[in-house]
């Protein structure tokens, strides 16, 4: 049982090994190229990035030792793949504890004498072997690019890559034992995320206000930052191993008491039926309408990321203060934040910050709705939709038009809450640039759905991943094209390259155009691809 | 009169011998048929053939005169469809499923779904995750029913359904037929095909093997025939006879099957001392296991 759970992991611990590997071996080099080769340069390298960091706590753990290679990798990659990781760990947990039992996998099973206990214990370890063969994929990158500059520091590389492997196995563990309360797997995939994005915003907070650094401690990623054993000087937190030791431990045990202790589908704290058959309301009048359909189907997921966009915007626009005040010491950073921004640091930070993060943002929103798409192939719903009088072109198309409403309701909540809290803190943000730049992050948007939509209409099962790629693809891109003066063509396939900077520059129209065509190709596409393809196989 | 279902040639070929090969297919208006075959036989095949979810490999299906594949929203607009397998719709509700499908196969009379709900005794106020499997194939029965086609198609539609509601569900179909629909049902339980069929046909190995009325399938039905006799069994002139297999002898009594007409075994013993004689008609379950033989096993059903 234990070699088919983990080969019901093979897909995401091949992919997400592959992004480790990539990512890791890539910011090794990027170090060299960006940081020099002397004391000087790579002490001066540091102090910028040190600034930089407070900047990006939202995303990367305190910075230590970043004058040096195995310092730099371990803030650069090591500290974001932690969000990285967190995506893979949700959506397998939500898997193996509910999608087993919606293919009643758990039914045969539990039917061929396999004790309740076992399965827990199997998925767990299958989720164990997996995320340890990612995490060895990605010391694997870090040697491949260590190597050819540096000695490998072995121990303190087995260090994080320890670290990185308890996280991802507390992760799992700990939404392994959320998806028990639930009872589905779209359900599982929702409470999860939202434990763990609160207990990520717990260390987030944290790292902007050391106050708050007892309050961290409840966190899997503040035991995860805590290890810096990979910088030189840095130490291996046994604390924080003995605190992700202890909750794998404690959250499977528990997971195991309260699968037996549930109904097979079923929550450990079921609904009383009851209560379900007075919950006679008519239909939503939304069902009878095209687009509105699906929209009302896909609600949960349009509200959810609204408000997680409205309340990322809420905290980063509430940080500017903060954060530029100690940036504008660094003649580069002030630079880069009033000249751009018409002499208003504080205007700059948000516009780079809060849009660049918006991005990012609506980029996993893409990911999700076309994960929805790829679920009513995968669960039979496109089936029922096409034994009814429903022209395939018109599938499409209403993916589309969903699309465009769902990311536009993403967007202006974020961007009225940035608006708002903005002028809360004294910050006026004129409305013509925030309008631009929202806007055009639809057509952003799209472009990563559209690949999504092509991708769906013919491979639903790796729709996902194939998204999720071109996302890490595209941002690393980004990042990197700059760094390491790649031709601008080269850039130019990044995604967030083609939104360009509306909020302060205008409108990138080329990268616009691009967009739009990629959007048209993409759904056009689509459209073919779901007219000559077979449903239901 | 009109063909509600026409294939000509249609052929789906998966390689490897899986798939559907040349079939040809009428079924008139009106027509209860029904459509037999063990898993894998290419039941559900032929019927995603009909529903345009899948390509040919060559050959035609229409409905009503609409092509499958060029006209399927024309065609799927007069169809209603169970399919084999129940979709996931998670947490909607019963009501919404109805009203999400209801809203595309347009003209759903609500009087009817509730009508249809209470005789199915489906309540459809529960999440769609909460429903039983029985209660999923009722919902699926009601969607397929609600908009009133004129052409029902079928994919193992009582599976998992109560013998009560197995019995409201024929009533459904009789009724339907009444009224002038034609059903395109498929099944592996013959006792269904006896309530409510009109004309059958039997698939094997992707192969239509067989197309005929109830009257005719019991007309060219296999007997289990044991005789005593009181002298020599003259088996020779049995083995010879023509509809006459599987003879075997034990002492003075004669094992066979008869298939077809009784007169050639008659004539074959005549004028032996035929002593006792009994014949046993075998059921329908055990006809159709005859066409579920492989080719070079035709003997499945045991003279014994």
């Amino acid at each position: 049982m234990l070699r088919y759970a983990f080969r019901l992991h093979r897909w995401g611990w091949i992919g997400y090994g592959i992004v480790l590997l990539v990512g890791m071996s890539v910011q090794a080099a990027a170090f060299v190229q960006v940081a020099g080769s002397t004391a000087a340069s790579r002490a001066a390298f540091a102090h910028d990035m040190g600034v930089l960091a407070a900047q990006l706590s939202y995303i990367l753990p305190a910075p230590f030792r970043l004058d040096t290679l195995d310092g730099y990798v371990q803030w650069r990659a090591y500290g974001p793949f932690a969000l990285v990781v967190m995506i893979w760990a949700i959506a397998a947990a939500a898997g193996a504890a509910r999608g087993d039992e919606d293919r009643q996998l758990v039914d045969y099973w539990l039917a061929a004498r396999v004790s309740r206990a076992r399965v827990v214990a199997s998925r767990l370890a299958a989720y164990g072997l997996a995320s340890l063969a990612a995490a060895v994929l990605g010391a694997l990158g870090f040697a491949v690019g260590v190597v050819r500059y540096e000695s490998l520091n072995l121990g303190g590389l087995a260090g994080k890559t320890l670290t990185l492997w308890l996280l991802m196995l507390a992760l799992f563990a700990l939404c392994y034992l959320v998806a028990q309360l639930v009872a589905s797997t779209r359900a599982a995939q929702a409470a999860g995320a939202a434990v763990v994005v609160v207990l990520y915003l717990v260390d987030v907070l944290a790292r902007s206000d050391h106050s708050f650094d007892g309050l961290a401690w409840v966190s899997p990623f503040k035991w995860y930052d805590a290890t810096t054993v990979l910088a030189p000087g840095g130490h291996l937190d046994a604390a924080g191993v003995a605190l992700s030791v202890a909750l794998v431990v404690v959250t499977s045990v528990l997971s195991a008491l309260a699968f037996m202790h549930r109904d097979v589908r079923g929550s450990l704290f079921p609904r009383r039926a009851r209560e379900a058959r007075a919950k006679d309301a008519a239909p939503s009048p939304l069902l009878a309408w095209p687009v509105a359909r699906l929209l009302y189907r896909q609600r949960w997921i349009v509200v959810g990321w609204a408000l997680g966009t409205g309340a990322m915007a809420l905290y980063m626009v509430s940080i500017a203060h903060t954060v530029v005040d100690a940036a504008i010491g660094l003649p580069g950073m002030r630079d880069f934040l009033t000249h751009s921004s018409g002499g208003d640091p504080y205007r700059g930070f948000i516009a780079a910050f809060w849009f660049g993060i918006a991005q990012l943002l609506l980029a996993g929103f893409a990911v999700h709705l076309v994960s929805g798409w790829a679920s009513d192939d995968t669960e039979g719903i496109l089936t029922s939709v096409l034994s009814m009088p429903v022209h395939r072109w018109a599938v499409i198309g209403e993916r589309f038009a969903a699309a465009v409403v769902g990311t536009a309701v993403v967007v202006a909540v974020g961007s009225l809450v940035a608006a708002a809290t903005a002028a809360g803190v004294g910050t006026t943000l004129d409305a013509a640039s925030v309008f631009r730049a929202s806007w055009v992050l639809i057509p952003f948007t799209l472009t990563y759905a559209a690949v999504g939509a092509a991708a769906s209409a013919d491979f639903p099962r790796a729709a996902v991943g194939v998204l999720g790629m071109l996302a890490f693809a595209s941002f690393l891109i980004y990042e990197l094209g700059p760094l390491l003066q790649w031709p601008a063509w080269a850039s130019d396939l990044s995604v967030q390259q083609l939104y360009g900077t509306p909020f302060l520059t205008g409108v990138f129209w080329n990268g616009l155009w691009a967009m739009v065509a990629v959007v048209i190709a993409g759904f056009g596409l689509a459209v073919l691809l779901m007219q000559r393809r077979e449903v239901g196989t | 009169m009109t063909s509600a279902i026409r294939t000509e040639g249609l052929t789906k070929d998966y390689g490897a011998g899986r798939g559907l090969f040349d079939l040809d297919l009428e079924v008139p208006e009106g027509q209860v048929f029904g459509y037999l075959g063990p898993n894998g036989a290419g039941k559900t095949t032929t019927i995603r053939q009909l529903m345009g979810l899948a390509y040919p490999t060559r050959g035609r299906a229409s409905i009503f005169g609409l092509d499958c594949h060029r006209q399927a929203v024309e065609a799927k607009r007069l169809t209603g469809y169970v399919p084999g397998e129940p979709p996931q719709f998670g947490g909607l509700r019963g009501r919404e499923v109805i009203a999400y499908l209801g809203a595309m196969a347009g003209g759903v009379d609500r009087e009817h779904v509730k009508e249809l709900c209470d005789r199915l005794q489906f309540d459809v106020s529960l999440r769609y995750r909460d429903y039983s499997s029985g209660n999923k194939k009722k919902l699926l029965l009601v969607i397929a029913f609600m908009h009133r086609p004129r052409l029902l198609v079928l994919d193992e539609p009582t599976s998992g359904l109560d013998p009560l509601n197995q019995q409201e569900f024929y009533a459904m179909v009789r009724e339907a037929r009444t009224a002038g629909a034609t059903v395109f049902l498929s099944s592996h339980v013959l006792s269904e095909v006896e309530h409510v069929c009109d004309r059958v046909g039997i698939i094997r190995a992707g192969r239509l093997v067989n197309v005929a009325s109830l009257e005719d399938l019991h007309e060219i039905r296999v007997h289990r025939v044991e005789m005593e006799f009181g002298g020599d069994v003259p088996v020779e002139a049995v083995r010879r006879a023509a509809g006459v297999e599987g003879v075997t002898v034990d002492d003075h009594r004669l094992h066979c099957l008869v298939r077809g007409s009784f007169e050639p075994l008659i004539a074959a013993v005549a004028g032996a001392h035929v002593v006792n004689l009994s014949s046993h008609e075998p059921s329908l379950e055990e006809m159709f296991l005859t066409y579920y033989a492989e080719p070079g096993k035709e003997e499945a059903v045991s003279p014994c």
